[in-house]
């Protein structure tokens, strides 16, 4: 699983705003420019990417295999015809170029995963939703990482329980059922709780984040955002 | 540190609770991606998420619902491992299958919005024929964005991509829009 990992690798010292805006540039660039030179060029950045964020690619692949059979599918799908000749490999053309793009996004995206700590992200989401919108965005968002591995174990317990009860030789939606209300049942006790504790502690619109603060190194990165985003209108 | 000078200002009770109750769910519906069952009538494996964004609509309602749905989006474009298979990041929302991670807000958005008749949260226990109608017009939005989000981002026909990634999994939605009514008519969740 391919998760934030401590490090002082060039992306670790970015800032995680800078990092946003060179993901999102990227992938607006690969789709204005899904030709066999534009993804060589978006490929020497993802690559870039990469090296900069210490991650191997070999990593980065296998934390989206679920993703690489509808990146086969489309362009064997497409290419296959009703009829002679069967098989049209100009059809597989576009689909093809446009795995490549979705493979290239999925990289740049694994550097930011691999290079930015949950508390950076939070604060570089209040710095760029304002208000409280961005207050309650944030919390929610810091309040997701810290609960998914407790909800996780609370479903495993109720389906254990559910199997060790014959539970499995039952239908479909009635295991569904019986293992989505145990966790329906946990989960409102623990919001309940987790409310109860957050008005205690005096849970306040103006909570102090970490500093995040942007450096003469987030420049060249800065202005390769710019240059994708711009490249979108050329 | 980046200090506050200024007086705190604290936030108000029910606000604090939907908070609470929407970011649950948002680890519920990560949760769900884990959790998959052997499929009677296919290969292809029942995952519980679906299920969650029907609950989240009929428990949170429209509003919250939809809220705690972009939080782990959210959540799992920053790196959260809440995405099929345990995959995180920005790269899925644009992805082959990111049509059907963006439907999700908008489907529990629909299904809040019929079964409470509004955007105000009310009585949950309606009707069978309107749980069911809300989960189906929800789920007919969640292959309708996923259909044409396979379409844009492979660049393959609308006709391919409905074979491709909706054809073999819509039967299996009627499992959860059983669940879900089988939730609902329990009393095991009392909410509210």
């Amino acid at each position: 699983m391919l998760t934030y990992e401590p490090g002082d690798s060039l992306a670790h010292r970015l800032d995680p705003r800078t990092k946003l805006a060179v993901q999102i540039s990227f992938a607006a660039a690969g789709l204005a420019h899904t030709t066999p030179t534009g993804l060589t060029v978006l490929g020497i950045v993802a690559a870039a990417s990469l090296y900069a964020a210490d991650t191997s690619p070999l990593s980065a692949l296998h934390a989206i295999r679920y993703a690489i059979p509808f990146l086969l599918l489309g362009p064997v799908i497409e290419a296959a015809q009703f009829g002679a000749p069967w098989f049209d490999p100009s059809a597989a053309v576009t689909p093809t170029l446009a795995s490549i793009r979705v493979l290239l996004v999925f990289f740049v995206a694994a550097a930011y995963v691999r290079t930015t700590a949950v508390r950076e992200s939070r604060a570089a989401i209040q710095r760029l939703v304002p208000g409280r919108v961005g207050v309650a965005f944030g919390i929610g968002v810091a309040l997701v990482f810290r609960f998914l591995p407790v909800v996780r174990r609370d479903l495993l317990r109720v389906r254990e329980a559910n199997k060790a009860r014959l539970g499995d030789q039952r239908r479909v939606d009635e295991r569904l059922a019986t293992v989505a209300a145990g966790g329906l049942r946990r989960s409102f006790a623990r919001a309940d709780a987790l409310a109860l504790a957050l008005r205690a502690r005096c849970f306040a619109w103006n909570p102090t984040l970490p500093e995040i603060r942007l450096t003469r190194l987030d420049a060249p990165a800065l202005v390769l955002a710019l240059g994708l985003g711009v490249s979108v209108f050329l | 540190m980046a200090t506050e000078h200024e007086s705190v200002e604290l936030v108000g009770d029910e606000v604090v609770a939907n908070v609470a109750r929407a970011a649950l769910f948002a680890a519920l519906m990560g949760a769900g991606a884990y959790v998959s069952f052997p499929n009677p009538i296919s290969p292809i494996p029942v995952t519980m998420q679906m299920l969650v964004v029907f609950l989240a609509g009929i428990f949170l309602g429209p509003v919250w619902g939809g809220t705690s749905i972009v939080l782990y989006l959210a959540a799992g474009a920053i790196g959260a491992p809440v995405f099929a298979g345990g995959s995180a990041g920005f790269g899925a929302l644009v992805g082959p299958t990111g049509g059907f991670l963006w439907s999700f807000p908008v489907a529990a958005f629909i299904t809040g919005v019929i079964v409470h008749g509004g955007f105000a949260l009310r009585d949950y226990r309606v009707g069978t024929v309107r749980l069911v109608g809300a989960m189906v017009a929800a789920t007919a939005v969640v292959y309708a964005f996923g259909t044409v989000g396979y379409s844009v981002v492979q660049g393959v026909g609308l006709v391919t991509s409905f074979w491709t990634v909706a054809a073999a999994f819509i039967p299996a939605e009627a499992f959860k829009i059983a669940a879900a009514i089988g939730i609902v008519r329990s009393d095991a969740i009392a909410a509210n």
